[in-house]
C-alpha cells in the first residue's frame, strides 16, 4: 500500500492555500507548470462517500494510474475529463473492482467505500457491486426483454420477494429513469430492440433497480445523439437528488452542465480538482487550461 | 488552377479504378468457379448414389397361394413347422410339370429363403390360419429381383449367369400371370444385417447408429462445454493451460483409428467393457469428438462480446452467474453447431469402432447400449464387400440413408445458428 | 442448463457401468465368432441360418482378418474373448504357441472347403491363358535374366507378349489386393511360387537359403504394373468392367456373381470353375478353416448346434447353401472326417 504522505504533501501545494470558493482570478504566472504533477486544486471533501488515497493501477509492465488521491462527496455528481488514454476508464473502473476482470491489471492504494477499504480481502464484490453500480460507453442491454434487463439485478440480489414487488421495482426503476412512458407498453420486447438513446436509459434502469449508492457512468453519451444526449443529462441531474454520481466524459460541456466538481487527468495523473465552475473558469495549472482551451484533447 | 489540380486527381482515380474493378472481377469468378465446381462433384457423388440406389428401395415379391397344412403344424412347437415345404409346395402347384430333382431345387431357388420366417411368423401371430389356403406376397429372391430390375441381362450365356434359362422361362411366366412384382421394401428399413440381399436391412444399424450417438451426446456435449467454459473463464493463463490448449488441438487432427485403439486398450482390456456394444463405441466417439466440441464452444464463448459479460458483472452478478445467465445462453447456438457437426463427423466413423468390435455382421436389432450392434457406415462398408450383385444397389440405398441423417443433421445446426443467433 | 448438463453426464456414467455390471453378471448368450474376411460371407450366411432356425440367438461375427482373429482368439479363454477364429489359411505355429501359453489348450480345427482365387478381365478382351511361370514372371519384381546366367534383374517386361510369345501384346497391369490381404498372401504362395520354382536354379536355393528364396518368389512388384486396388473386391471387378485390358485378382465367388461381365483366366490349363476347383484341378485354391474353443463348448449356448449347423451336408455339402456363396466344398470323404473331429471335439495337436 502507498504510504499517505505524498498525498499529504500534495493536499500542501502552495496553491492550496491561496485556494478560495471567490473565485478570484489566478494570475498566469502563479499557475502550476507543465511538468507539475502533483494534484492542484481540492481533491478532498468533508463526510465523503469514496475516499481515495494513493491509488496506483499497472496493467503488466504499464503504469496506468499514478499514485492517485481523490474523494467523491455524497449526492454529487463528480466529473472526470481528460485527453483519451489517460486513464479516466480505469480510474473510474476502480470504484466497483471491475478491474479484477481485467487479466494484468493490477490496483495498489486505499480505496474507501463509506469508511470500508473495498480492497480488503474480506469484501465480497458481488455486494460492492450491487452499492455501486456502472453504466458503459456502449449501450450494453442483455439480448433479453426490457423487463427482464432490468429485473435481473434485483432478481440476482433477492430484492424483490414476490413477483408484485419485482414488477414495482421494474416500474419504478424505468420511471426514474425517464423510459417508463416510452416502452411500458412493450415490456416484453428485447432491449436490443430500443434506439441507441433508450438503451443507454434502460441501462441507467437497469443499474438503479439495484439500489446501489454510487454509480459509475464511463462516458455514457458518447455513443448518442445531441437529443437522447440532452435525455440522458437531465436524468444524471434527476439521479443527483438520490444518487452519488461519477461520470467520465470527454465533452467538456457536459461535464460543465451535470458536475459540481471535476477532476483532470492527464497520462495517469490527477491534475488538478476543484469546482467544476472555477475548474472551467480558472483553471490552475497549465495542463487543465491548455486542455479546456482546447489546445490538445 | 484549382480545377485542373481536381480533374488529375479524379483522372488517377478513374485510370485506377479499372484495374480494381477486373480484380474484383477476377476474384468473383474464382470463388464462382471454385463453388460451381464443388456444387458438380456434389451433384455427379449424389447422381450416381441415387441412380445405382433407387431401385434398392423396390423389391420383387411373389404371390403364392399357401395352404397351411394342418398335417404340418404342432400346436405346442409352431416354430418347428417346416414352412419351408408350405413354400415349395405351392410353387409345385404353379408349375406342376416341373420334375426331377434338379429343377425342383432350381425352381425353389426362386423365392427367397426368407419366405418361410414370413409364414412362421404369420403362424405365431394368428394360429386361425392353419388349414386354409391364403394368397400371400412372398419376397423373391435376390436373383428374381435383379433380373427383374435389369441387373441381369438374358442377352448373355447362360453360364455366364446367375440364371439358367428354365428359370427365366418360369420367371417370365409367372410376371405374365400378375405373380412378380415389384413392390416398396419394407424389409430393407425394419430388419437388420442378412446375408441374403433381399432380406438385409438398415434397422440394426440405424438403431446401432442412434444408441452410439446418443452416448456420444450425452457425454461429449456436457464434458466439452464444462471444459470450454472452464478453459475460457476460469483457467489462469499460464504454461499448463498453453499445454492443455496446445493438445485439445492436436487431438483434433488424430487420426481417429487413434481412438479406436485407446477404447481397445482401456474400455475394454482395462475396464472389461464388452465387444461391439454401442456404449464402448459412443465412448471412443466421444472422445473423438470433444476436441472439436471444445474448440467450437471456446470460439463461440470468445464470440459474445464482452460487453454483456461486463453489464452482468456491472449489476453485481457473481461470475458464476454472469456465466451461466448470459454468457453461456449467448454461446451455445454455436456450441451445438460445432456439436452438431462432431456428431456428424462421428456418424460416419468406421476405422476407430474397428478395434472395439463394432465391424460387425449382426442380426438382431440391437435394444440396448450394452447389445452388439454395428454402425450404418460399417454396414455399407460391409455390404459393399458383398460379391452378390443385389448389395450394390443395398449399399448405394445405405449411402442415401446415412446422407439423409447427415443432411437433416448439418440443417438443424443452419436451423439452430439462424434462430438463435442474436444482434448485439 | 449448466447443472442439468453436469447432472446428465454423471447419470449416464452411473447408467453405462451398472449396464456393464449387468453384462459381466449374466454372461454372454451368443456366440462371438471373429477372424478372416474371406471366410466372412460363409460364417455369417451359417450364422444366420442358425439364428433363424433354432432358439438361439444369431451369432455375432467380426471381420478382422486372419491374423487379427487369432489375436484376439489366442488372448485368453475367459468369457469375453471369442469362442470362434475364421482363418483363411491355417493357423501358424507361432499362433498355436501363443494359444497355448494364454491358456487356449484345447483348438478344434475345421476345415470348411476350399476358395479358388482367380485371375480374370473384362468379357470385351480376349480370355486370357496362363502358367504359373506366366503369372510370375508378370508379376515379380525381380526375374531371371533372359541373358542367361543365375542372376536376378529388375522385371524388364511390360507386356505379356514379352512374357511369352503365345499371349496377346497388350500391357500388363493387373489390379490385385494390398498386403495386408489374405487373399494377397494365398495368391502369392500358389500362383507366384509355383511359377517362380519352375525356374531350376531358384528351386534348388529353396533348399539352401530359405529366405532368400521366398523374398525372390514372393515379392511383387511395384513399378505400376501390378495396381494394388484395395480390399474391396467389388472394386476391383467393376474396374475390369472399365478398363479391358487389365486383370484382375479376387475371390471366385465375385466371378461366381458377375460370369456375364468378367472371365476367369485359364491358369495351368484349368478354367476356374466351381466343378475344377472343387476337383483339386484348378491349382490357385487354398483351404478355409475355422478354430474353435472348446472350453466354451457348453459354456456359451448354441455352441454345439451351431457347429451341427456348420458341418451338415445340407450347409457345407455339394449342394449346400454355401455353394450357393461360392464355397467350394470338400470331397465327401474330407467332409466326414471333419465332421467325426468335430463331433468328438478332437483337439488340434502341432507340433514345429
Ligand atoms: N486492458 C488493458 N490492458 C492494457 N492496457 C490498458 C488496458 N485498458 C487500458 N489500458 C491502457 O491504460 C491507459 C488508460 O486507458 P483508459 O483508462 O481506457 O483511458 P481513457 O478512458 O482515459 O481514455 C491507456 O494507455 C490504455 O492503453
Ligand atoms: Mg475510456
Amino acid at each position: 500500500m502507498e504510504s499517505m504522505s505524498a498525498v499529504l504533501t500534495t493536499g500542501e501545494t502552495p496553491f492550496l492555500g491561496a485556494y478560495s470558493m471567490t473565485q478570484e482570478k489566478v494570475r498566469q504566472e502563479d499557475k502550476a507548470p507543465r511538468e507539475n504533477r502533483m494534484t492542484v486544486g481540492v481533491p478532498f471533501v468533508d463526510d465523503a462517500r469514496m475516499t481515495c488515497r494513493g491509488v496506483n493501477v499497472y496493467y503488466g509492465e504499464k503504469h496506468a494510474i499514478n499514485n492517485v488521491s481523490i474523494d467523491v462527496g455524497r449526492n454529487e455528481v463528480l466529473a472526470m475529463i481528460g485527453p483519451s488514454g489517460c486513464g479516466k476508464s480505469t480510474f473510474l473502473r476502480c470504484l466497483n473492482r471491475m478491474n479484477d476482470t481485467v487479466e494484468g491489471c493490477r490496483v495498489e492504494g486505499d480505496i474507501q467505500l463509506d469508511e470500508l477499504n473495498i480492497y480488503d480481502k474480506s469484501v465480497d464484490v458481488v455486494p460492492l457491486r450491487a452499492q455501486v453500480g456502472m453504466v458503459f460507453q456502449k449501450p450494453n442491454p442483455f439480448p433479453k426483454s426490457i423487463y427482464d434487463n432490468v429485473a435481473y439485478g434485483p432478481k440476482i440480489h433477492g430484492l424483490a420477494s414476490s413477483r408484485a414487488e419485482l414488477d414495482e421495482v421494474v416500474e419504478s426503476s424505468l420511471k426514474k429513469a425517464g423510459l417508463w412512458s416510452e416502452v411500458s407498453d412493450r415490456l416484453d420486447q428485447p432491449g436490443t430492440g430500443l434506439s441507441g438513446g433508450q438503451q443507454q436509459r434502460l441501462c441507467i434502469a437497469r443499474a438503479i433497480a439495484v439500489r446501489p449508492e454510487v454509480i459509475l457512468m464511463d462516458e455514457p453519451c458518447s455513443a448518442l445523439d445531441p437529443i437522447a444526449t440532452a435525455t440522458v443529462e437531465d436524468l444524471i441531474s434527476e439521479l443527483q437528488e438520490q444518487y452519488t454520481i461519477v461520470i467520465v466524459t470527454h465533452n467538456m460541456q457536459q461535464a460543465a452542465r451535470v458536475s459540481q466538481r471535476t477532476a483532470y487527468f492527464h497520462l495517469g495523473d490527477l491534475i488538478e480538482v476543484g469546482s467544476t465552475d472555477r475548474i472551467f473558469t480558472n483553471p490552475r495549472h497549465r495542463l487543465t487550461e491548455d486542455y479546456i482551451t482546447g489546445r490538445f484533447g | 488552377m484549382q480545377a485542373e489540380k481536381r480533374e488529375t486527381t479524379m483522372d488517377r482515380v478513374s485510370k485506377g479504378l479499372a484495374r480494381r474493378y477486373r480484380r474484383e472481377r477476377w476474384f468473383r469468378l474464382f470463388g464462382l468457379s471454385a463453388i460451381v465446381t464443388s456444387v458438380c462433384f456434389i451433384a455427379l457423388l449424389f447422381v450416381s448414389i441415387g441412380a445405382n440406389g433407387w431401385s434398392a428401395f423396390q423389391q420383387t415379391e411373389v404371390l403364392l397361394d399357401i395352404h397351411f397344412d394342418k398335417e404340418q403344424f404342432d400346436v405346442d412347437n409352431l416354430s418347428t413347422a417346416n414352412y419351408g415345404a408350405l413354400v415349395k409346395n405351392s410353387m409345385q402347384a404353379l408349375f406342376p410339370d416341373v420334375t426331377g430333382r434338379s429343377d425342383k431345387r432350381e425352381l425353389n431357388k426362386l423365392v427367397s429363403s426368407g419366405a418361410s420366417y414370413v409364414l412362421q411368423k404369420m403362424v405365431i401371430k394368428d394360429t386361425g390360419i392353419i388349414g386354409s389356403t391364403k394368397k400371400i406376397w412372398l419376397p423373391a429372391d435376390d436373383e428374381v429381383d435383379m433380373f427383374l430390375k435389369g441387373y441381369i441381362s438374358r442377352d448373355v450365356a447362360e453360364s455366364a449367369r446367375r440364371l439358367n434359362d428354365k428359370q427365366i422361362g418360369w420367371i417370365d411366366q409367372l410376371v405374365a400371370e400378375g405373380r412378380l412384382e415389384k413392390k416398396f421394401n419394407t424389409i430393407f428399413f425394419t430388419a437388420g444385417d442378412s446375408r441374403e440381399p433381399e432380406l438385409a436391412g438398415i434397422r440394426g444399424a440405424v438403431a446401432g447408429s442412434l444408441f452410439t450417438l446418443a452416448v456420444t451426446l450425452l457425454l461429449s456435449f456436457p464434458i466439452g462445454v464444462a471444459t470450454a467454459v472452464y478453459l475460457e473463464e476460469f483457467a489462469p493463463r499460464n504454461r499448463w493451460t498453453d499445454l492443455v490448449e496446445v493438445n485439445i488441438n492436436n487431438l483434433a487432427a488424430v487420426p481417429s483409428i487413434v481412438f479406436g485403439l485407446l477404447g481397445l486398450a482401456v474400455f475394454l482390456n482395462v475396464f472389461g467393457m464388452p465387444r461391439s456394444a454401442p456404449l464402448v463405441g459412443g465412448l471412443v466417439l466421444t472422445l473423438m469428438t470433444l476436441p472439436t466440441i471444445i474448440i467450437a464452444s471456446r470460439a463461440s464463448l470468445k464470440s459474445v462480446p464482452p460487453s454483456i459479460r461486463e453489464a452482468a458483472l456491472g449489476v453485481g452478478a457473481s461470475k458464476m452467474q454472469a456465466i451461466t445467465h448470459h454468457i453461456l445462453p449467448l454461446a451455445m447456438p454455436g456450441m451445438m453447431t460445432g456439436t452438431i457437426i462432431g456428431m456428424a463427423q462421428a456418424l460416419g466413423e468406421t476405422a476407430p469402432l474397428l478395434m472395439i468390435g463394432m465391424v460387425a455382421f449382426i442380426v438382431d436389432v440391437p435394444h440396448g447400449v450394452t447389445d452388439p450392434a454395428t454402425v450404418l457406415p460399417v454396414q455399407i462398408y460391409l455390404w459393399a464387400d458383398s460379391p452378390e450383385r443385389a448389395f450394390v444397389e443395398r449399399t448405394s440405398a445405405a449411402i442415401m440413408v446415412l446422407l439423409g441423417f447427415l443432411i437433416s443433421m448439418n440443417a438443424i445446426a443452419v436451423f439452430l445458428r439462424r434462430k438463435f443467433e442474436r444482434r448485439w | 442448463m449448466w447443472k442439468k448438463g453436469l447432472t446428465l453426464a454423471t447419470a449416464s456414467i452411473i447408467l453405462a457401468s451398472a449396464a456393464v455390471n449387468v453384462y459381466a453378471a449374466s454372461g454372454r448368450d451368443y456366440i462371438s465368432i471373429v477372424g478372416s474376411s474371406t471366410v466372412y460371407p460363409f460364417a455369417t450366411t451359417v450364422a444366420e441360418q442358425f439364428g433363424k432356425t433354432s432358439k438361439f440367438k444369431t451369432p455375432k461375427i467380426e471381420s478382422t482378418g486372419s491374423g487379427g482373429g487369432m489375436k484376439l482368439f489366442c488372448a485368453g479363454s475367459d468369457i469375453d474373448t471369442p469362442d470362434i477364429t475364421n482363418a483363411s489359411r491355417r493357423i501358424k505355429f507361432s499362433e498355436y504357441e501363443k494359444c497355448q501359453k494364454n491358456g487356449v489348450n484345447e483348438i478344434v480345427e475345421v476345415k470348411i472347403g476350399y476358395d479358388g482365387i482367380v485371375l480374370a478381365n473384362s468379357k470385351a478382351a480376349p480370355q486370357m491363358t496362363l502358367s504359373k511361370k506366366d503369372i510370375f514372371f508378370a508379376l515379380a519384381k525381380e526375374v531371371p535374366d533372359p541373358q542367361g546366367g543365375e542372376k536376378l534383374i529388375a522385371n524388364p517386361y511390360t507386356t505379356w507378349k514379352e512374357v511369352n510369345p503365345s499371349l496377346p501384346d497388350t500391357k500388363i497391369e493387373v489390379l490385385g489386393p494390398p498386403p495386408t490381404s489374405g487373399t494377397r498372401d494365398a495368391f502369392v504362395e500358389l500362383a507366384m511360387e509355383g511359377g517362380c520354382s519352375k525356374v531350376d536354379w531358384i528351386k534348388a536355393l529353396k533348399e539352401t537359403d530359405k529366405k532368400y528364396y521366398k523374398s525372390v518368389c514372393h515379392t511383387v512388384r511395384e513399378d505400376g504394373a501390378y495396381v494394388e486396388a484395395g480390399e474391396n473386391d467389388n472394386l476391383i471387378v467393376q474396374k475390369l468392367e472399365a478398363n479391358p485390358k487389365a486383370l484382375g485378382i479376387f475371390g471366385f465367388s465375385f466371378l461366381d456373381q458377375n460370369g456375364d461381365k468378367i472371365q476367369g483366366s485359364v491358369v495351368e490349363g484349368e478354367l476356374p470353375t466351381f466343378e475344377n476347383i472343387a476337383a483339386g484341378k484348378y491349382p490357385v485354391s487354398r483351404p478355409l478353416y475355422f478354430y474353435v474353443k472348446k472350453s466354451h463348448v457348453g459354456v456359451v449356448p448354441g455352441m454345439t448346434e451351431f457347429l451341427g449347423e456348420f458341418i451338415n451336408d445340407k450347409a457345407w455339402g455339394e449342394e449346400g447353401y454355401l455353394s450357393d456363396k461360392g464355397l467350394i466344398p470338400m470331397p465327401a470323404e474330407e467332409r466326414k472326417q471333419f465332421a467325426a473331429d468335430v463331433v468328438a471335439l478332437k483337439p488340434l495337436v502341432m507340433s514345429k
